[in-house]
């Protein structure tokens, strides 16, 4: 061992081997065996996580898919041709055209 | 400023083979059980003594290179094959004894023995070594958590000042000086070791 105490920067091998010795942890195979064991579990609950995850956007691309297919629904209702008007409306509004048929017509539809 | 290379090659795992480290890596990303593995086995050895060297205790040390080599198995992806694997991995470790350390209260290590402590009876030479690595355990202990994790890494792992400072996330005069306070601090101790033996 180095009697020196100046401040050097080469690793001390007695003083290494001596700390190496005093924290050796012993035999590696349990703690290996311990890692490997968890090692398992946090890959089944990653493969879990990994699928929730997919399960959230699938729902969550699901409720954008029904949203946008209801605005279109929508948009394609406001921008639909007008109907045909009513017997009423059209009575209200020309009333000189209201015949016969036309009231028949309006019976016979309802 | 680089370190000169030791005179006496200190045992070193980054150093065995890269290539075959970065194919393991490569392999456990991958999902591969047995590749992990043997990178564990691999770095088992000095990713407990770095734990035990914050936690100065044997089982927080334990748990916390446990929880570091899963917390590294979940980051492996985000590790850069172009670095060495070993101060990447003792990087996470170093954080996860620490935080393990910050979390609880964490226990000293047990008091010495004082028949070991006062040189009593040794009657060979394992009792004489076991006797030793008690002693020196006890030294590591009264330092501080910073310089034992600095002095392991240095003269019992072989990292450079440099690597040790990107292990421990502090400067690389920082640890030269807590590697020069702490050797000192234990060679008086072994020196008064030999003169009481």
């Amino acid at each position: 061992m180095k009697e020196s105490l100046s401040f050097d920067h080469r690793p001390d091998a007695a003083l290494g081997d001596a700390l190496r010795r005093a924290l050796d942890p012993g035999d590696p195979a349990p703690f290996v065996a311990r890692v490997l064991a968890r090692a398992d579990q946090v890959r089944a609950v990653s493969w879990d996580t990994v699928l929730a995850r997919w399960s959230r956007l699938g729902v969550a691309a699901a409720a954008l898919v029904a949203l946008s297919a209801g605005y279109v629904v929508g948009r394609a209702g406001m921008s639909a041709p007008a109907a045909q008007p009513s017997m009423a409306e059209t009575l209200l509004v020309h009333p000189a055209q209201a015949d016969v048929g036309i009231v028949l017509a309006s019976v016979i539809d309802n | 400023m680089s370190d000169p290379q030791p005179p006496h090659p200190v045992p070193r795992i980054p150093e065995q083979d890269p290539a075959a480290e970065g194919v393991l890596v490569a392999l456990a990303v991958a999902g591969d059980r047995a590749a992990f593995g043997a990178l564990v086995e691999r770095y088992a050895g000095v990713a407990r003594r770095v734990a035990w060297a914050i936690l100065g205790n044997a089982d927080d040390a334990d748990d916390a290179a446990q929880d570091a080599m899963l917390s590294a198995l979940v980051k492996l992806d985000q590790y850069d094959p172009r670095r060495p694997f070993g101060p990447w991995l003792l990087r996470i470790v170093a954080n996860a004894a620490t935080d393990r350390r910050r979390r609880r209260s964490v226990r000293r290590s047990e008091p010495l023995d004082v028949g070991f402590a006062a040189g009593g009876p040794r009657p060979d030479a394992t009792a004489e070594r076991r006797a030793l690595g008690e002693r020196l355990r006890q030294a590591l202990a009264a330092l501080s958590e910073r310089r034992r994790a600095a002095v392991v890494l240095f003269d019992v792992e072989g990292y450079s000042h440099a690597e040790i400072a990107a292990i421990l996330g502090i400067p690389e005069g920082t640890v030269r000086s807590e590697v020069f306070h702490g050797r000192r601090r234990l060679r008086a101790l072994l020196g008064d070791w030999k003169e009481e033996a």
